[in-house]
């Protein structure tokens, strides 16, 4: 019974093994992409599918790669650590995945980098900002600045330029906001700043931000460095409003996203922030995509639709070079050099980090304008 | 800066009293926690939204069907979820596993037809603020506190005072002995379960309010809150459920200023902790130790 029951097993997985090569088609090329496409983070998980299906889009209008068509899969990570390390399991045993664009969150990237390490297959994350992520291994890629650049350029904006002295800094209480607070605070101590209050919340559970914003007020702070999501920075704004305290607020690039702005309206008036793209930006490149990402979605793409369609042009540079061969395509990505995405010229470092500039950005009259590059 | 956090910690203190008001009543009757409570939080808050932003009526209209749109929900759920659990005689754990399951059902019925991004609340009542000793206490603080107060002293009127509520308290004390009296005990169940849910739909609506936000997760948290305020005062106990909720809003909202902000559900727990340790019934609980 046993070895009947074994060797239809074994025959199954023969069969399925086989459909699963059938389904290669000849003239595809296949890209995975993990993202949150339901939970908590599924509106950022939206626009990874966008912008990187947007990309394929238009590449395969254009006749493809050497003929080849792209096909963006799109596999739901949920944001979660054992959900990514599942896809990777499954997305490094299936030799079509040329590349995988992907997960969200540094915390999810830092969990699956062993394996697609281990098994060779480019992993590149439009958003994750951990320092760590890069250093996990020669296969693994970032396309954003990461708080190493964007902290202390927050900083000497906020000494230099606005003048202020006594900073507080709220940040998520996470992999990431714990980064994003260590480089700020360097910025901060640099350039002669002086950090009066430094108050943490937990990410989803937090609602109330009262009483830290109390204590912030109390420590007389001038300006407050929001290492949190705009979902978060929105409440913050809104409460900090309500209380009544003239403290400017100062954003990471996190919260650039048009809901914030209907989130807390007047709350968040006059907020300062960073940014790598803008949605005003008159550049054609950036005019050209915002056309068809409205043409195709009927909304303004975000940041991270713009990242995450520019991470998708640099895969699709590097498969020009090579075709994809998973160990080619690494070496390919690796040197490319300034390559002309929405995002800003793009040229990876020796760490395989992006490195393109930054901007500072404002909410005036309920709209994101441009107020200088650092 | 003391007197301002206790005014925060007042706010969602009164938040938490009207939820956990919602577990001790079903408790007090069922003998059961229903941690379903959180979610139904979150659908009352979701259904005022949905009405008010359609634009067609008002918002007090709104908020009133949508609380008697919650409690039909609550109904509903007990009814289709619970009831045949208790017909069956089968142990309150079951039931308690069910509720659970029914707060899972309910959060991403939430997403489902919500979806999962934070919404924003409108802006209904715009009002202003008043600097009274140096603390800002918005007015529509004020507007929770008077309608939670206005909302308990209804409610604990229709406990003492009306036959209905007579027929409550009978059932909270012998639910057989209710039967044989002519009770109809699973229609004051019902009743329990209509005014628990019409109340969590008011602390859901108050909330999305004050923090003009709602979105799939908020009843998540408050719900655990008001479940721990409500063992805090004393299952069951009306007013322990009261007390409970506000001293979970002033220790926290201390605990998040003076101490750490992110030991603030910590310590909120080891406050139930330590008072269970010291009076296993809760501040308010009767020494009958059947209920717990």
């Amino acid at each position: 019974m046993t070895k009947r029951l074994m060797i239809t097993l074994v025959s199954t997985l023969v069969l399925l093994c086989l459909c699963g090569m059938c389904t290669i088609g000849a003239g595809e090329i296949r890209i995975a992409v993990c993202a949150p496409i339901t939970g908590n983070y599924s509106q950022y998980g939206l626009s990874f599918k966008n912008g990187t299906q947007l990309m394929a889009k238009l590449v395969n209008e254009a006749g493809g790669i050497n003929g080849a068509r792209i096909k963006m899969e799109i596999y739901d990570d949920k944001n979660e650590q054992k959900e990514g390390v599942n896809i990777a399991q499954r997305l490094v045993s299936d030799r079509g995945v040329a590349a995988v664009i992907g997960h969200f969150a540094s915390g999810v990237c830092l969990a699956t980098a062993p394996v697609f390490q281990r098994a060779g297959l480019v992993l590149i994350s439009p958003t994750s900002s951990h320092p760590d992520f890069t250093k996990q291994g020669t296969y693994m890629f970032r396309n954003n600045v990461k708080e190493d650049v964007e902290g202390p350029c927050s900083a000497e904006f906020m000494i230099k330029q606005l003048k202020k002295k006594n900073i507080a800094i709220i940040y998520v209480n996470n992999d990431w906001g714990v980064t994003a607070r260590d480089y700020f605070m360097e910025g901060v101590k640099k350039f002669g700043g002086k950090i009066v209050a430094s108050e943490m919340f937990i990410d989803g559970q937090t609602k109330d931000f009262s009483p830290i914003l109390t204590k912030i007020n109390a420590a007389k702070a001038e300006i407050i460095y929001l290492a949190a999501m705009y979902t978060d920075s929105g409440m913050i704004a809104q409460q900090l409003n309500r209380l009544g305290y003239k403290i400017d607020l100062f954003g990471n690039s996190s919260i650039y996203n048009d809901m914030l702005i209907q989130l807390a309206g007047k709350a968040v008036e006059g907020t300062y922030l960073v940014a790598s793209y803008f949605d005003e930006d008159p550049t054609p490149v950036v005019r050209n995509f915002i056309a068809n990402y409205k043409k195709e979605y009927g909304v303004v793409p975000d940041q991270y639709a713009a990242l995450a369609y520019d991470t998708a042009g640099l895969v699709v540079e590097a498969l020009k070079i090579c075709g994809p061969d998973r160990a080619k395509l690494r070496d390919a990505l690796a040197g490319i050099k300034d390559y002309p995405g929405v995002t800003g010229n793009t040229t990876f470092d020796e760490n395989r980090d992006a490195q393109k500039g930054v901007i500072i950005l404002q909410i005036q009259n309920g709209k994101f304008v441009f107020h200088s590059r650092v | 800066m003391l007197l301002q956090q206790i005014v925060n910690g007042l706010t969602i203190g009164t938040m938490y009293s009207l939820c956990a008001v919602g577990y001790s009543m079903v408790f007090g009757i069922l003998e059961f926690v229903n941690f379903a409570h959180g979610s139904i939080y979150t659908v009352g808050a979701f259904i005022t939204l949905t009405l008010v932003s359609s634009g067609r009526i008002g918002f007090g209209v709104s908020f009133l069907l949508s609380m008697i749109a919650t409690g039909l929900l609550g109904v509903a759920i007990d009814r289709f979820a619970y009831y045949p659990i208790r017909s069956k005689r089968a142990p309150k754990m079951n039931l308690l596993i069910g509720s659970i399951g029914m707060s899972i059902f309910l959060q991403n019925l939430a997403m489902l037809i919500w979806g999962s991004q934070t919404r924003n609340y409108p802006e209904v009542l715009r009002l202003g603020s008043t600097r009274l000793l140096g603390v800002t206490i918005s007015h529509y603080q004020v507007v929770i506190f008077l309608l939670t107060a206005f909302l308990i002293v209804a409610l604990q009127t229709f406990i003492k005072k009306t036959k209905t509520g007579k027929a409550m308290r009978a059932t909270a004390q012998n639910v057989d002995a209710t039967k044989l009296m002519g009770v109809n005990v699973n229609l004051i169940v019902q009743i329990v379960f209509f005014i628990g849910s019409a109340l969590a739909c008011v602390a859901g609506t108050l909330v999305g309010m004050y923090y003009q936000a709602a979105d799939p997760w908020m009843g998540f948290m408050p719900g655990l809150k008001a479940f721990t305020a409500a063992v805090l005062g004393g299952i069951g106990v009306f007013e322990g459920a009261m007390v409970g909720g506000l001293i979970i809003g002033i220790v926290e909202t201390l605990a998040a200023a003076y101490i750490h902000a992110g030991y603030r559900d910590g310590i909120a727990f080891a406050v139930l902790i330590i008072v269970l340790l010291v009076r296993p019934t809760g501040l308010w609980g009767k020494a009958l130790s059947r209920k717990v």
